[in-house]
């Protein structure tokens, strides 16, 4: 009975603590104006708010298939979507003539990749 | 507690600006996001005239309308015969149309016992457990088998359109660099770990189409969004050290062939009722449910195969 209630009670927890930070990715999306700030707010959302909403999930489900299945999804998710916005960036960076507005850049000459911190 | 309050305070208000935003008239979010300007594309005089004058040239040199008597005959009568092919279409189609049975009538065609029959006996005459891959791999198998060639013709056809052949490739050596993806080792090192997780997801779907939702389709196009990741992320070249012209039409081939042959088998006994002598299994296994298992790798593979010669073609004109 305890199990129950402290499984459910954790499980929504984390589920609404997910659900908030989607909420702040939202906000961030819109209030901030440069791209990059724009895909640093969208990313939080994509990494720690669908970790915590599925791990809520994963907690309500109970010890099953469903819940490997759940955690494959973070862990997929979490390699594919960083990596994906690490892609955009570098667009940004690469075609963007006028970044040193925005952003001080340092060159690593050897590599020939620019990274950027914003 | 409430009080009037002047008009210029309720325009400050949160819920004035608000109603303004849902009855259209204020966005809050112009002005405050960076946005790219758009470009003027209203076309020049100048440019219009010229694309008028290439067209006729083009015309010209194509059909030779000054020798040809044919052709100048053609483009004279050539609106009124567009106009008389769309009348007679139209006709066509509503002839046709006014022999459709009345809406809403119970004894019309639609709901005949057809619908009632593969939901009772799907399982059963097929053995698949997802009625789904039961009707359109069994029922129904030659409309899907129409659908994989249309994959392949269309393959063919974008070949036919986009290829670099040895004639075009000789021209432009130099720009062959230009289609390789640039080196990021981040994206290499996260494709090294995801790549062979979206295949054996694809081929998974593929083997559970007779059991759960998915087949040949969306496990196909599963593993060749994985061969379109590979190649953006290491280069051609890799890729070609698996997959290249030949296997894509040797894969294609003896899918489609293979195909044909076991759903004319079945059919053939099917028709003329005799045993075909493929064992249905028991509903639920893996390997059940007779042909529907190969056929749904079949047309995965040809899916697939499609989905990653599309995207080289679009991308440099060849495998």
């Amino acid at each position: 009975m305890v199990i129950e209630w402290m499984q459910f009670l954790f499980g929504t927890g984390f589920l609404i603590f997910g659900m908030s930070v989607f909420v702040l990715e939202l906000i961030g999306i819109f209030k901030f104006k440069y791209v990059l700030n724009r895909m640093h707010a969208a990313a939080i959302g994509d990494t720690f708010g669908l970790g915590m909403s599925l791990l809520g999930l994963m907690i309500l489900s109970g010890f099953k298939f469903v819940t490997l299945k759940m955690g494959l999804v973070i862990f997929f998710l979490w390699m594919a979507s960083p990596v994906s916005s690490h892609l955009i960036a570098r667009l940004e960076v690469t075609t963007n003539e006028h970044i040193d507005d925005f952003c001080e850049q340092t060159k690593i000459a050897d590599k020939e990749d620019e990274s950027c911190k914003c | 507690m409430s009080r009037p309050i002047s008009e210029e305070e309720y325009k400050k208000k949160l819920l004035n600006r608000v109603h303004l935003w849902i009855r259209g008239e204020a966005d809050p979010y112009t002005d405050n996001i960076e946005t790219k300007e758009l470009h003027d594309n209203t076309p020049n005089e100048e440019v219009l005239e010229r694309h008028q004058e290439d067209r006729e040239q083009v015309i010209k040199d194509v059909f030779d309308t000054e020798n040809n008597k044919f052709y100048k005959l053609f483009f004279r009568f050539y609106k009124v015969a567009s106009v008389m092919c769309c009348v007679v279409l139209v006709t066509l189609l509503v002839i046709t149309a006014s022999y459709l049975p009345p809406k809403g009538d119970p004894t019309n065609p639609v709901n005949n016992e057809v619908a009632a029959k593969y939901i009772e006996d799907g399982m059963q005459d097929t053995g698949a457990v997802n009625i789904v891959t039961g009707m359109i791999l069994d029922y129904r198998a030659f409309d899907t088998f129409g659908e994989s060639n249309v994959l392949f013709v269309a393959t063919c056809t974008v070949l036919i359109l986009m290829r670099d052949d040895k004639k075009k490739a000789q021209k432009n050596t130099v720009e062959k660099k230009q289609y390789e993806p640039k080196a990021d080792s981040i994206l290499q090192q996260i494709t090294a770990v995801l790549f062979p997780i979206i295949v054996i997801f694809g081929i998974y779907v593929i083997l559970n189409g007779h059991l759960s939702p998915g087949g040949g389709f969306s496990g196909g196009a599963i593993i060749g969004a994985g061969l379109i990741l590979y190649t953006n992320t290491y280069g051609f070249k890799k890729t070609q050290e698996f997959f290249t012209e030949k296997t894509y039409k040797w894969v294609s081939f003896c899918a489609l062939s293979f195909y044909c042959l076991a759903k004319s088998y079945s059919f053939y006994t099917g028709a003329h009722h005799l045993e075909s002598g493929i064992p249905l299994g028991t509903a639920g296994d893996i390997i059940s449910s007779g042909l529907i298992l190969p056929l749904n790798i079949c047309v995965g593979m040809v899916v697939a195969c499609t989905m990653y010669a599309f995207y080289t073609l679009f991308k440099k004109g060849g495998f």
